[in-house]
């Protein structure tokens, strides 16, 4: 048939195996909603009904590739086609099955009244509405992330909100529509809040003289910077997700990294497994977020702090590490994705289980962060 | 800012830690211990009779550190040290957190609560806020609503864009200008009850200016509450869930925290009301039995000790008998459970229905 050799010839695009998310619009999604329901009263009314299973994108690690960009420094992990099926047949996945329509309805709702939600707001209702099927709030979160992969859209294009974590400052020039244009680098103490709002993020014309993007792994660095004015020693654009990155600032980092191509990216992290992994959510993308990573991934490159700075800290600010990042070390370490340098310096921390904060640098005097920066740039040491 | 010439307080501050630390070198020149006197605080009690002095902000008790004790003397000896970096801060007139201050000298300092400590004596000593040591740290919160104001050179003009969130500036000694047009400050425990708001368009239908420390308020929330409600003198309502936790976040606003007893003057909101969410609303908002959920043996741990506090007796007896009543009805429920059958529930019926008839515990 036509469309099968269609299909066939399009398995040499290594594309077609990416599984995504749509950023859609409230009519949009609920139009997929919709296709979705009309589907499954389709079959049940055929003269030979069945209840077919949900297919949803495996979201577990082994259905995770990655790919290395040839062309491009990019590379990113997404979920490729293979798929757990939901079934109602099945006692197991019975009421998975039925709570992935559940939210949907929901869903439907609130993007007909053009409303948002928050997870915790969903779970109030879905525990009120449907009460023996919904007990957690982590039931509904994993409900909700099958509605993503079952629908293919993002979980903010179906009125779940997202909050802001991000921050941005230094010289970059924001305009979002129909307002005027917001200067960064005047931005007062705390730098620029990046919006939850994706749709808004994709329409926001930006402008930049600077040269670099400076990612910072934690609050306070980012604070001690922009303070510092750092971004007119060094032209550049800092921004942080104040740590674990969400959806809405990696969207805005890539969206950096389209509209100014040539402007390297720099990530400025503590010694230990948790930064190299934030770094790395940044670079890659997550299997967790799996079909929302792909789009956003970036080329980041780790500029500090690394094995070789660990003469600049003194003795006392290298601590143990703690359970948690030995846990995250073994996690990264078993990741395909993980490219040999990196691979180096992890072996590292775990060797001599010891962790540095970028704060261990103030003992050499309390503006050596932006000389720290600064030499590394110049030196190119970044990785 | 760099560049930028101390302000008449830094100058003084400078002088005095100037003339201390002369004092205290006389003090060894003579072959004397000096003798420093630091005045304890607390902002409560646990005195069931209530009739102790802890709503005034005199000092309860004092300690005097002399070189007569190796621990006093180490506490002196720590209390110097930052003394000195807070010097150099003040001179060049740059911030840091506790956190900066302690790794600039790990060595010394051996653990971060030695350098809590001795800004905690610092500024005791010299009867100010920490802020005044230039010592500060990024804050959490978020602020919308209708207000203008500036800080370090930027324009928050929250005005012009009532449903996005601005951040609480972290230097708030720099907020200038404040205009409003607001009639009340709603201060909400969760960012997601803020976002609630803002989704809703809380602030187009009703003039207020609402903040949220995104769940334990920092110093810098309170701090700005502190600064809106000296410059405004507009009431204050405070919309919390209905447990423990909400209620500590509430008495931490009002009453300010232990902690930071010895500044409790620029912390606390003195006459915050308390909005909800209590007990008695699960029944008159029909909150459906689901999303009532049990006190665990933790949250009845926590309340029982609450409602030993003396201000609650003193000064609060309606507050203690909504938090007797959770503890009896053995139940707790967050605000999102109040909009189960609606969504805007809590933006078009419930917080202006209650501000309205001020049912709000005064």
């Amino acid at each position: 048939m036509e469309e099968n050799s269609g299909l066939s010839s399009m398995k040499f695009f290594s594309d077609q195996y990416h599984s995504y998310a749509d950023i859609l619009r409230p009519h949009e999604a609920r139009a997929r909603i919709e296709v979705s329901v009309l589907n499954l009263l389709r079959i049940l009314n055929s003269p030979d009904p069945e209840i077919f299973d949900l297919s949803l994108i495996n979201r577990k690690r082994s259905n995770s590739c990655i790919n290395k960009g040839i062309l491009t420094d990019v590379s990113y992990i997404f979920l490729s086609t293979s798929f757990t099926k939901s079934s109602l047949t099945n006692a197991k996945t019975a009421k998975a099955f039925v709570r992935v329509w559940k939210v949907m309805e929901i869903c439907f709702q609130i993007l007909l009244q053009e409303k948002r939600v928050t997870q915790r707001e969903l779970f109030y209702k879905l525990l009120c509405d449907s009460p023996e099927y919904f007990s957690s709030q982590i039931e509904v979160n994993r409900t909700v992330q099958d509605v993503v992969a079952l629908l293919r859209c993002s979980r903010y294009s179906l009125g779940i909100m997202a909050s802001s974590r991000g921050l941005v400052a230094g010289r970059l020039f924001l305009q979002e529509p129909g307002k005027e244009a917001v200067d960064c680098s005047v931005c007062g103490s705390s730098g620029f809040t990046i919006s939850g709002d994706l749709n808004l993020l994709d329409n926001t014309i930006m402008r930049s003289d600077a040269r670099y993007i400076i990612i910072v792994e934690k609050h306070a660095i980012f604070h001690r910077l922009v303070e510092d004015r750092v971004f007119n020693h060094i032209p550049c654009v800092f921004i942080t997700a104040k740590g674990y990155p969400d959806i809405a600032t990696r969207f805005f980092l890539h969206r950096m990294s389209t509209t100014f191509p040539d402007l390297p990216i720099l990530a400025l992290v503590d010694w230990n497994p948790a930064g190299l992994a934030i770094l790395c959510t940044f670079k890659f993308g997550s299997i967790g977020m799996g079909l929302e990573a792909y789009r956003y991934a970036c080329n980041v490159k780790w500029i500090g702090i690394r094995g070789d700075d660990l003469d600049l800290i003194p003795e006392e600010s290298l601590v143990p590490q703690k359970p948690k990042d030995l846990q995250i070390a073994k996690s990264l370490m078993s990741s395909k994705i993980l490219q040999e340098n990196y691979r180096y310096e992890l072996s590292l921390m775990i060797q001599t289980g010891k962790r540095a904060e970028i704060e261990a640098l103030y003992c050499h005097g309390y503006d050596y962060l932006g000389k720290y920066i600064a030499t590394k740039i110049v030196q190119g040491k970044y990785i | 800012m760099e560049g930028k010439f101390p302000s008449p307080e830094t100058t003084h501050l400078l002088q005095r830690i100037k003339e201390f630390s002369r004092s205290i070198v006389e003090d060894l020149a003579e072959g004397k211990s000096p003798e420093i006197s630091i005045n304890r605080f607390r902002n409560y009690c646990m005195n069931p009779e209530a009739d102790c002095f802890c709503s005034s902000d005199k000092p309860k008790g004092q300690e005097i550190l002399t070189f007569k004790r190796e621990p006093q003397t180490y506490r002196i000896d720590m209390l110097l040290r930052v003394l000195l970096i807070v010097q150099q801060l003040l001179q060049e007139n740059r911030h840091a957190s506790k956190r900066d201050i302690y790794y600039m000298h790990p060595s010394a300092f051996k653990a971060q609560s030695v350098v809590d400590r001795a800004i905690g004596d610092i500024c005791i000593l010299f009867q100010c806020s920490r802020f005044n040591l230039n010592v500060v740290s990024v804050g959490n919160g978020l602020v919308m609503g209708w207000l203008k104001f500036r800080e370090a050179g930027r324009k928050f003009d929250c005005l012009n864009s009532l449903n996005t969130a601005f951040p609480v500036p972290v230097l708030v000694e720099e907020v200038e200008d404040i205009v409003s047009l607001a009639e009340y400050i709603l201060v909400v425990e969760k960012e997601t009850v803020f976002q609630r708001l803002a989704n809703d368009m809380f602030c187009k239908m009703n003039r207020c200016i609402v903040i949220t420390g995104r769940g334990y308020p920092d110093v810098s929330t309170r701090r700005f509450l502190r600064l809106l409600i000296e410059k405004l003198h507009l009431p204050v309502h405070c919309l919390v869930d209905c447990d423990p936790y909400g209620f500590e976040i509430l008495a931490t606003y009002r009453f300010g925290s232990m902690q930071m007893a010895y500044d409790v003057e620029s912390l606390r909101a003195p006459d915050m009301k308390w909005l909800g969410a209590f007990p008695s609303d699960s029944e008159i908002y029909s909150v459906p039995q689901q999303c009532l959920l049990p006190l665990t043996e933790e949250d009845k741990k926590r309340t029982e000790a609450i409602l030993l506090r003396c201000y609650l007796k003193r000064e609060m007896p309606q507050w203690r008998l909504e938090l007797e009543t959770m503890l009896n009805r053995g139940v707790k429920f967050e605000i999102e459970a109040l909009s189960v059958h609606s969504l805007s529930f809590l933006s078009e019926v419930y917080i202006p229905s209650k501000i309205r008839r001020e049912v709000s515990s005064p």
